[in-house]
């Protein structure tokens, strides 16, 4: 019985279909950066195979308003290989790590010639099959207020402003009220000791009176008797 | 014995009517806050959300976007950026704008609560506070934007918004006012 339900279940996962072939491949959307900086261009990707040693990573670069594009990067076989002649040369750096699917690369001195679309494509043997991702740069003279940043930081900081008030209020009102209660309990306690003294004090002096009391009320009474 | 219960009820009945008219003149007098506190709300929305602070014949600007008459229809495009249009004043307008209407909204709200939980001296006291702040707010965006934009241009005039900024500082600073001396009326 158990044989034939573990010959069973062997054949179910045998049938299980493999996941699609294809590899994904992530970019940034954008990139924003000053002329004369460096700007990091990231690339990975996801395959359901594990890393070979045959991953590659390529890079071409399409200027804005070109039609063509040119490979500036290309690592395969373990080795990097970074374009030394074209627009990029002595400019360009791998920073990437293929053994964690990264293959970014490093974009030095910029200029403002270097607005364009940069693709990456990555391949995983045998997962070949995917698109290509790309990151639009774009260089700027001065970074520009991004729409509603002051907008929203002012209206965020006033609003904190206010919260914090009405908290620190309503706290400072609690502590003092828990001061005030534990003032008044203190003296409540004192004023209570202070009358069990007092009613004390004169018992013992009217117990004795009290007997002789009685004495001379018995005393009368017998002479009355008499 | 029957001539004491009548003159008893007749008192009675001299003492309550003063009293229903305090409490008709009290009611009143809330419906009337109430009111103007809606009505700033409302000029302050219309002038923070439309756009059009300065209108030319052909243009409808503000400080979100622009208006632009083209053959025939209105298109709706971006404000420009440069040195005669500071993009950091512009956001400062914004966010002014936008706290008053928050800080009138939140007011009406405290109002209506406060009227049915605090005790009778501390009862408008934060409507009032939060009436001036948003008086406070919507007079700073709306002297940064005279202050700060159109100051060259000699084509066109302040739209409506613009004049409703002005009306409900007026109108947020009575309201704030009016609230500030009831409380000490009615402590």
């Amino acid at each position: 019985m158990l044989t034939l339900v573990a010959l069973a279940s062997l054949l179910v996962l045998a049938a299980v279909p493999e996941p699609s072939q294809a590899i994904v491949i992530y970019t940034g959307w954008e990139r924003h950066a000053l002329v004369g900086t460096e700007v990091r261009l990231s690339c990975s990707f996801f395959s359901w195979r594990w890393i070979s040693e045959d991953v590659t990573f390529s890079w071409t670069y399409r200027p804005d308003g070109a039609r063509d594009s040119i490979s500036i990067f290309h690592y395969t076989g373990g080795m990097a290989y970074v374009d030394n002649k074209g627009p990029f040369r002595d400019r360009l750096e791998f920073v990437g790590n293929p053994g964690r699917r990264d293959g970014s690369i490093l974009l030095k001195n910029l200029e403002f010639s270097d607005n364009g679309t940069f693709t990456c494509d990555a391949k995983n043997p045998p997962d070949i099959g995917g698109r290509p991702s790309s990151v639009r740069l774009l260089v700027f003279e001065k970074v520009p207020i991004q729409a509603g940043v002051i907008t929203g930081s002012i209206v965020g900081a006033v609003l904190g402003l206010l919260l914090l008030i009405v908290v620190i209020y309503y706290l400072m009102r609690f502590l003092v009220a828990r001061r005030v209660f534990s003032l008044s309990v203190s003296k409540h306690g004192k004023k209570k000791k202070e009358g069990s003294q007092q009613r004390q004090g004169p018992a013992p002096a009217a117990d004795p009176a009290k007997p002789k009391a009685s004495e001379k009320k018995k005393q009368e009474s017998r002479k009355e008797r008499k | 014995m029957f001539v004491l219960c009548q003159a008893e009820s007749e008192i009675s009945v001299r003492d309550s009517q003063p009293a229903i008219k305090r409490a008709a003149i009290m009611l009143i007098l809330l419906a009337a806050i109430f009111a103007l506190h809606i009505i700033g709300i409302i000029l302050l929305l219309v002038a923070t959300i439309d756009n059009a602070w300065w209108v030319t014949e052909t243009l409808s600007t503000d400080v979100w976007a622009r208006w632009i008459y083209i053959n025939g229809m209105w298109n709706y495009t971006d404000l420009p950026t440069g040195s005669h249009y500071p993009q950091d004043y512009l956001q400062a307008v914004q966010a002014s704008s936008v706290l008053a209407c928050i800080f009138s909204i939140l007011g009406i709200f405290v109002f209506v609560a406060q009227l049915f939980t605090l005790n009778k001296g501390q009862r408008f006291t934060i409507s009032g506070v939060f009436q001036a702040l948003a008086c406070l707010s919507i007079m700073i965006a709306a002297s940064i934007y005279t202050d700060r934009f159109h100051l060259d241009e000699s084509i066109g005039s302040y739209g409506h918004c613009y004049i409703l900024a002005w009306i409900s500082f007026a109108l947020t600073f009575i309201s704030a006012v009016i609230y500030f001396v009831l409380r000490k009326k009615t402590a």
